[in-house]
C-alpha cells in the first residue's frame, strides 16, 4: 500500500521536498481560505453552508472571465471574491434566511437545490467544458532557487495572500465593532436587534464574507486548477474535513488542519496514491472519536 | 433511602453545588427551595446522572450513583420531571404515556413486537386516569395546556414506576389555581404510590403546607434543613431568603 | 410464530400489493411499465430506508446513497468473480445478495458508530463526507471497479430455483418480491416497539434517555438497518442494468432521495414512495423539454421546499389531524361552558 521507495527517493532529493512542501503549502492555505469562510458562517449562523462549494466555484469562473477581460490577475481576484459575495448575499437573503432556525432537512433541500442550479448556470454560461486560466502574466517570472527546487512566485503569492486574507478574517470578527456586533448576534439576536442594529443586515454581511472568502479561494486557485461545473463539491468536502479537524468556530484551528491535510495530501500523493482520501477521513474519525469539538475547537457537536 | 454526602460542583468559577449533604427518608416529602441559581436544578441533575459531580457521594439505598448513565439511574427506580416539560411534543399524550410504560417493559429495542399491545395501552390508560389527562388523550402533546404539559412530564416518569420521584418546579409558570390543583395531584400521586418525593418549588405557602422536610440552598451551600416550624424561624433563611416575605407576612 | 399473528395485518396488506404488481407484469405486455416499477423498486427503497433515519429517527443523513451504491457494486462483483459462481453454481445470486446485504450493513454499522454520537448539522455534513470517500474509492480504484466506467461487461446470473434472471419476468417479480419483503420489514419497524423509540429519540432525545431507552446503541441500529435496506434497493438496480455505476455513490443520489421524502411527506409510511414516483415523472417531463434539467430540478425543489415547507402527504394529514383537533378542543371548551 505504502510506496517506501518513492517516499525515500523524495526524501534524499531537496527538489523533490521543496516541491511537495510548496504544493501541500497551496493546497493547504486555499483550503484554509474556504473553511474560514465555513467556519466564520456556522460560528454565528450555527448553519453548515451545504452551497458553500458553489461561491468557490462562482469565485473561479468569475476571475477567469475578468481576467480574460482586463488580462490583470489581481483585479480579476478582486471580482471573483465581490462576485462570490454578492451571490452570498443573494442566497442568504432569498433563500437560506427562510430556512434558518428550521428543520436542518429543509437547510440541506435548499443547499441542494442551488448546488444543482449554479452548476447549470455555469454550464450555460461558461460551457461544459474544463477551462484553465493559466500562469497570469504578471507572474510569468523567472523561478525561485531554492534547497536545490525551483518555486513559481505565483506561489509563493498564492501561499501568503492566503494566509493573510484568512486571518484577516480573523481579526475582523475579533477585533472589530462589526465583529463584536456579530458575534453579540451569535449569542443572543432578539436582545442585539432590540437595541436597534438591523440583525438581517448583519447576517446577511456576515454571510458575504464567509461566501467572499470561497470566492477569493476560487479565484486565486484559478490559474493552478482547472475549472468545471461541479468543482465546488470537492473542496466543500475537504473544507468541512478541515473544520471538523481544526475545531468548528476556530479560524486558527481551521490553519492547522488545513496545513496538516495539505502536507498529507503533497505526501500521499508520491507515498500512497491510492489511499490519500482514505488517509484523509481517517484523520478525521479519529479526531470525531477522541477530540469531537477537533483540535482547537470549543463545543456543539454532540446533541 | 437516597442520601448525599459532601457533593460539589464547579462551573468554570461558579460553584453550583457546594458541599451539600442531605438524606430523604423512604416515603417521605421534601421540598429543596432557594432563590434563583442557587444550584437546586444543578443538583437534581447530579443525583440523575445528567452532570457528573466534582466530589462527593449519591448512594441510592447504599449503593453508589455516582458515574451512572441517566437510564442506568433511572432503572434503579429514580425517575425526574422537569422545570420546562420535557414532553415529546408530536406524540399523542396517550402515545407519549405508551412510549413511556412500553420503554419500562424493556421493550425500546424490540424489532419484533407491536408497539401497541394491550399491556401497554391498558397501564397507559390507567395513567392517563390517574393525571386526569383523559380528556387530551389523543391531543398532540405540543397542543395541551401548559400545565397539562407539566402533569404528562411527571406522568412520564411515573410510568417507569419509580420509587424515588423528582420534580423540578411542577408548579413552574402556573397561575394560582392551576398551581394549587397541581399541588393536589403532586399529594395525591405520592400518597397512592409510596413514592419518596422531592420536588423543588419556589411558592413559600405550597411548600410550607406541604413538604414534610425542606432543605435550603444558597450559592450552592445547603444553609438550613428542617421542618416547616424550624426552616421559618431559622434566623439564616430569614435573612437569606425570606426576610422581605416574613416582614410583609407580619 | 408469534410475529406472524402480530403482524398479520401488514403481512396481508404486502402480500396483496405483490400480487398487484405480479399482476401488472403478468398480464401487460409492453414493457414499460415493467421498467418504470423495477426502477421505482430500487429507488423507492433508497427513499423509504433513509425515511427510517430522518422521517422516524430525525437522523438527517446526506450520504445515503452510499450503501445502495455499495450493495449494487458488491452484488455485482461476487457475481463477476468466476471463483465465486464456479464454486457455488446455483447458489451464487442468492448468496450474492445476502453477502452484499450484510457487508453493506458492517460497513453502514462503523460508519453508524462513529456519527450516532453527533448533532445534527455535523451528522449530516459526516455521513456526506463517508459518502464522498466511497465515491472516491470507487473512481480511483480501477482495477476493482471499472472506475468511472462502472462495472461493466454484464452481470452473470446463474439460474436458481428455477428463476432465470436474465429473463424479463422473471427478474421482475423476483425484483417485486425483493421489494415486498423490505417494505414488509419497514413496516413492522413502523409498528413496533422499536420504531416508536426511534420516534421518541426524534422528538426528544434526551427525554428518552432519561426515560431509559438507550438512545445511542437503537440509532447505531438503525442506521445499519437502513443501510442494509438501500444496499438490497442497489442490488436491484444492479440486477435491472446488468451493471453498477459510481453515480449511485455520488452525493446528488442522496440529495435526490432527500427531496423525494420532502416531496412526499416523511411522516407518512408510504410518502417516501410517492415522492420517488413524482421526482421521477417530474424528471421525465423536464427531461423532455429541455437538456438543463439541473436548473429546472433545482427551481422546483426550492419552489416545494420555500412554499409548501413539508411533504404532499404530511400536508394533508396535518390538515385531517388541525381541522380533528380543533374540533375537538372546540367541543371541550362548549363542555366546560356548559358545566
Ligand atoms: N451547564 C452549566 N454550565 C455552566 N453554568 C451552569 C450550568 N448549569 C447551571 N449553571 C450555573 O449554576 C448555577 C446554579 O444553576 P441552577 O440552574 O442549578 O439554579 P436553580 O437553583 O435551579 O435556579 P432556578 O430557580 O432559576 O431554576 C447558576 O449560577 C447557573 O448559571
Ligand atoms: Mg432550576
Amino acid at each position: 500500500m505504502i510506496e517506501f521507495e518513492a517516499l525515500a527517493n523524495c526524501a534524499s532529493s531537496g527538489a523533490c521536498i521543496v516541491n511537495q512542501v510548496t504544493s501541500g503549502l497551496i493546497i493547504g492555505m486555499l483550503l484554509f481560505l474556504v473553511a474560514s469562510g465555513l467556519t466564520l458562517i456556522f460560528g454565528v449562523l450555527n448553519i453548515i453552508n451545504f452551497a458553500h462549494g458553489s461561491f468557490y466555484m462562482m469565485g473561479a469562473y468569475v476571475a477567469f472571465t475578468a481576467y480574460a477581460l482586463t488580462g490583470n490577475y489581481f483585479i480579476a481576484a478582486i471580482f471573483g471574491a465581490i462576485g462570490a459575495g454578492l451571490l452570498g448575499v443573494f442566497f442568504e437573503r432569498f433563500i437560506i434566511s427562510r430556512v434558518y432556525g428550521q428543520n436542518v432537512l429543509l437547510q440541506l433541500l435548499v443547499c441542494y437545490a442551488f448546488i444543482l442550479i449554479m452548476d447549470d448556470v455555469v454550464k450555460l454560461v461558461w460551457g461544459a467544458e474544463y477551462l484553465a486560466m493559466g500562469i497570469p502574466d504578471e507572474f510569468r517570472l523567472a523561478p525561485i532557487r531554492l534547497f536545490g527546487g525551483f518555486i513559481p512566485p505565483l506561489y509563493i503569492f498564492l501561499i501568503i495572500t492566503a494566509v493573510v486574507i484568512g486571518f484577516g478574517a480573523m481579526l475582523l470578527i475579533a477585533k472589530t465593532r462589526f465583529g463584536s456586533i456579530v458575534r453579540a448576534i451569535a449569542e443572543n439576536p432578539s436582545m442585539v436587534g432590540a437595541l436597534g442594529i438591523r440583525v438581517p443586515l448583519y447576517l446577511a454581511l456576515l454571510f458575504a464574507i464567509g461566501c467572499a472568502l470561497a470566492g477569493v479561494a476560487g479565484a486565486l486557485a484559478a490559474p493552478v486548477r482547472s475549472l468545471t461545473p461541479g468543482m465546488g463539491l470537492g473542496i466543500l468536502v475537504e473544507s468541512f474535513i478541515v473544520t471538523v479537524i481544526g475545531g468548528m468556530g476556530s479560524i486558527p484551528g481551521a490553519f492547522f488542519a488545513a496545513l496538516i491535510l495539505g502536507l498529507t495530501r503533497a505526501v500521499g500523493s508520491i507515498g500512497f496514491p491510492l489511499f490519500v482520501d482514505g488517509a484523509m477521513f481517517m484523520m478525521m474519525a479519529l479526531v470525531l472519536i477522541f477530540k469531537p469539538t477537533g483540535l482547537l475547537g470549543g463545543g456543539g457537536v454532540k446533541r | 433511602m437516597l442520601e448525599i454526602n459532601g457533593l460539589v460542583k464547579k462551573f468554570g468559577g461558579v460553584t453550583a453545588t457546594n458541599d451539600v449533604s442531605m438524606s430523604f427518608a423512604e416515603g417521605s416529602l421534601s421540598a429543596v427551595i432557594g432563590p434563583n441559581g442557587a444550584g437546586k436544578t444543578t443538583l437534581f441533575n447530579q443525583i440523575t446522572g445528567h452532570l457528573l459531580p466534582d466530589q462527593g457521594e449519591i448512594l441510592l439505598n447504599g449503593e453508589n450513583l455516582v458515574g451512572l448513565k441517566p437510564r442506568e439511574i433511572v432503572a434503579k427506580g429514580l425517575g425526574r420531571a422537569f422545570q420546562v416539560a420535557s414532553i415529546f411534543p408530536t406524540f399523542s399524550v396517550l402515545d407519549a404515556l405508551m412510549s413511556s410504560v412500553s420503554a419500562h417493559e424493556m421493550k425500546s429495542e424490540k424489532l419484533f413486537q407491536p408497539f401497541d399491545n394491550k399491556v401497554v395501552r391498558e397501564r397507559a390508560e390507567q395513567l392517563l386516569a390517574v393525571l386526569g389527562l383523559e380528556s387530551v388523550g389523543h391531543v398532540a402533546s405540543s397542543k395541551i395546556s401548559h400545565g397539562d404539559q407539566k402533569v404528562l412530564d411527571i406522568g412520564l416518569a411515573l410510568a417507569l414506576k419509580p420509587r424515588v420521584l423528582l420534580l423540578d418546579e411542577p408548579t413552574a409558570g402556573m397561575g394560582p389555581d392551576e398551581r394549587w390543583q397541581m399541588v393536589r395531584t403532586v399529594q395525591r400521586l405520592w400518597e397512592d404510590n409510596n413514592l419518596t418525593l422531592i420536588f423543588i418549588e419556589h411558592d413559600m405557602d405550597i411548600v410550607f403546607e406541604i413538604a414534610q422536610h425542606i432543605h435550603v440552598l444558597r450559592y450552592g451551600a445547603l444553609i438550613a434543613s428542617g421542618n416547616a416550624d424550624e426552616i421559618r424561624t431559622n434566623e439564616e433563611v430569614i435573612e437569606a431568603y425570606l426576610g422581605r416575605e416574613l416582614e410583609e407576612d407580619a | 410464530m408469534s410475529m406472524f399473528r402480530n403482524f398479520s395485518k401488514e403481512i396481508l396488506w404486502v402480500l396483496g400489493a405483490f400480487l398487484a404488481i405480479v399482476f401488472v407484469g403478468l398480464f401487460v405486455d409492453h414493457p414499460w411499465p415493467k421498467d418504470f416499477l423495477t426502477s421505482l423498486f430500487a429507488f423507492g427503497l433508497l427513499a423509504m430506508s433513509l425515511n427510517l433515519l430522518i422521517g422516524f429517527a430525525g437522523m438527517v443523513s446526506f450520504g445515503h446513497a452510499a450503501y445502495f451504491a455499495m450493495g449494487g457494486y458488491c452484488f455485482g462483483l461476487l457475481l463477476q468473480s468466476t471463483s465465486f459462481t464456479g464454486s457455488l453454481g446455483p447458489y451464487s445470486v442468492p448468496l450474492a445478495i445476502i453477502l452484499a446485504v450484510f457487508g453493506t450493513g458492517v460497513y453502514a454499522a462503523a460508519v453508524g458508530a462513529i456519527c450516532a454520537r453527533l448533532n445534527e448539522i455535523y451528522f449530516a455534513f459526516l455521513t456526506l463526507a463517508f459518502q464522498m470517500f466511497l465515491y472516491s474509492v470507487i473512481l480511483s480504484w480501477v482495477d476493482l471497479t471499472g472506475g468511472d466506467q462502472g462495472l461493466m461487461g454484464g452481470i452473470p446470473r446463474p439460474l436458481f430455483l428455477g428463476i432465470d434472471l436474465s429473463q424479463a419476468l422473471d427478474r421482475y417479480v423476483f425484483c417485486a418480491g425483493l421489494f415486498c419483503l423490505c417494505i414488509l420489514f419497514l413496516r413492522i419497524i413502523d409498528k413496533s416497539a422499536f420504531g416508536q423509540s426511534l420516534r421518541m429519540i426524534r422528538d426528544n432525545q434526551e427525554r428518552a434517555e432519561f426515560l431509559g431507552v438507550r438512545t445511542y446503541r437503537i440509532k447505531v441500529i438503525c442506521f445499519t438497518i437502513a443501510g442494509m435496506i438501500a444496499s438490497v434497493g442497489g442490488i436491484i438496480l444492479a440486477l435491472f442494468t446488468s451493471g453498477a455505476y459510481p453515480e449511485w455513490a455520488f452525493w446528488a443520489q442522496s440529495g435526490e432521495a432527500i427531496f423525494m421524502i420532502m416531496l412526499g411527506g416523511s411522516t407518512v409510511f408510504v410518502g417516501p414512495i410517492l415522492g420517488a414516483v413524482l421526482l421521477r415523472l417530474i424528471n421525465d417531463v423536464v427531461q423532455m423539454y429541455t437538456s438543463h434539467n439541473e436548473l429546472v430540478t433545482g427551481i422546483v425543489i426550492l419552489l416545494v421546499v420555500l412554499g409548501l415547507r413539508r411533504g404532499i402527504l404530511d400536508f394533508v394529514i396535518d390538515k385531517i389531524k388541525d381541522r380533528r383537533e380543533a374540533k375537538f378542543l372546540a367541543d371541550l371548551e362548549a363542555k366546560k361552558e356548559d358545566q
